[in-house]
């Protein structure tokens, strides 16, 4: 039977004025340029509704940058869809604030690069760390769910402390730290970003302390990379399980990430009904499940647990989309990632991310 | 979780009748299914009924013991109230 989606990320633009190095958005943003028009997101957004789903991502990019997006989050609420943008902030004055709470916006997440302006804008590749602040004030204040995000790698790992007693003074109550994933701009820059064993073990202390201190004040959502776990993430809680990515122009993918994949064609919601998409093209029915598994997978007990991880990460590193993961311990390329991960540098270039 | 004031639900969390029958708690990033009788409860989380009124309502409605209610109800609510989702 097929599942039902549950969730659509609408990436609504690949514009952006920041140019974080750890971008999951693909490396040729230009291919995105021509992007679906308000009309076709308010249809994107009621096809989803009638497919099932109940909660909407309003990502990109940098969503802000759209100036229908107080329009499509009305559009999503009249559907009765839990809305939520994510953002990097630097646009949210009080009228744009003022015009999303109208249009009924549930929740909020504004990410920060650092705890400090000197490296948050050397990673944002530009200055706006002082103007987040400024922001997040400004938001807590409202009648909207905040989380604050911060995407954790080699250069910031270190102030990881420092992040969460910056959320503890803006008195957030949700905050996510999330270990870079490796994918798009942030794949190209992977020997740069990864962060060491030593940062990683730091932080999983220094996140334990700050929960239980922090206990019905805080939730701490906290990422781990999963280079270095023994088992990977269950990513996307399975292909074409729960979600579903509709790109800036169109495109409908299982995972933010799936673009990378050369070997899957990807359909338009240009050409074809959003729920034909997510039930009968190729694309989502190929590693929906369990029956595309090859071993170590197929008869693991933990299949229907990790779902085989991440097909991204299995085309990246293993060369083909139906492998287990090589994040896996169990997966015979399970080398590719492990040279990764000790071979990263601090000396290695880092990429800003562009058009 | 103060017991003496009416309850609300947290900011950014809502209750969702689903078009199958289901009721869920749509929280920041994710959702919740309910079993009949936290959905009940829930319900009654809107700014006028106090713990003890809840508590009252269920027991009446699904025809429980009032002491297993209690903890039952008291687990769930501290569990929510916990991640902010109960005010």
């Amino acid at each position: 039977m097929t599942p039902r989606p549950l969730s659509l990320l609408c990436e609504l633009t690949y514009r952006c004025n920041l140019q974080c190095p750890y971008c999951y958005n693909p490396l040729r943003l230009r291919d995105y340029a021509g992007e679906l028009s308000t009309e076709q997101w308010e249809s994107v957004l009621a096809q989803a509704a009638d497919a099932g789903v109940v909660q909407v991502h309003f990502s990109g990019g940098e969503p802000t940058l759209r100036r229908d997006l107080p329009e499509l989050v009305s559009a999503a609420s009249r559907l009765e869809l839990y809305t939520n943008l994510i953002t990097q902030g630097t646009f949210l004055e009080d009228a744009l604030l003022d015009r999303l709470l109208d249009a009924g916006l549930d929740h909020v997440q504004i990410s920060i690069q650092g705890a400090g302006a000197e490296v948050a804008d050397r990673i944002a590749g530009t200055v706006v760390h002082e103007k987040k602040l400024e922001v997040l004030k400004r938001v807590r204040e409202r009648d909207v769910a905040l989380t604050l995000n911060c995407v954790l790698h080699r250069f910031n790992h270190d102030a990881l402390e420092e992040v969460i007693a910056l959320a503890e003074r803006l008195e957030i109550r949700r905050l996510e730290l999330a270990n870079v994933q490796f994918y798009g701009w942030a794949y190209r820059n992977r020997a740069a970003l990864m962060p060491t064993r030593e940062q990683v073990r730091d932080a999983d202390a220094a996140v334990n302390a700050a929960r239980e201190r922090l206990t019905g004040r805080m939730e701490i959502v906290y990422v781990r990379p999963d280079y270095f776990d023994d088992f990977p993430k269950p990513c996307m809680n399975g292909w074409g399980r729960e979600f579903m990515t509709v790109t800036p122009n169109g495109q409908v993918l299982p995972c933010p990430a799936a673009a990378a994949i050369e070997t899957l064609q990807f359909e338009n919601v240009r050409d074809r009904p959003l729920a034909e998409i997510w039930s009968e093209s190729d694309s989502f029915i190929r590693y929906r499940g369990t029956d595309w598994m090859p071993e170590p997978c197929r008869s693991c007990e933990r299949r229907e647990i990790d779902w085989g991880g991440c097909r991204c990460q299995a085309f990246l590193l293993a060369g083909d989309a139906g492998l287990t993961d090589p994040a896996c311990s169990l997966s015979p390329a399970h080398d590719a990632v492990v040279a990764l991960r000790d071979g990263s540098s601090e000396e290695a270039a880092l990429v800003a991310r562009r058009a | 979780m103060n017991r003496e004031a009416p309850l609300s639900l947290g900011k950014g969390v809502k209750l969702r009748h689903d078009r199958d029958g289901g009721v869920m708690l749509l929280v920041p990033e994710g959702a919740l299914m309910l079993n009949a009788s936290a959905a009940a409860a829930l319900e009654l989380v809107d700014g006028k009924h106090t713990f003890d009124e809840i508590l009252a309502a269920i027991v009446v409605r699904f025809e429980v013991a009032a002491e297993t209610a209690r903890q039952e109800l008291d687990e769930l609510f501290a569990r929510l109230a916990e991640r902010g989702f109960l005010r």
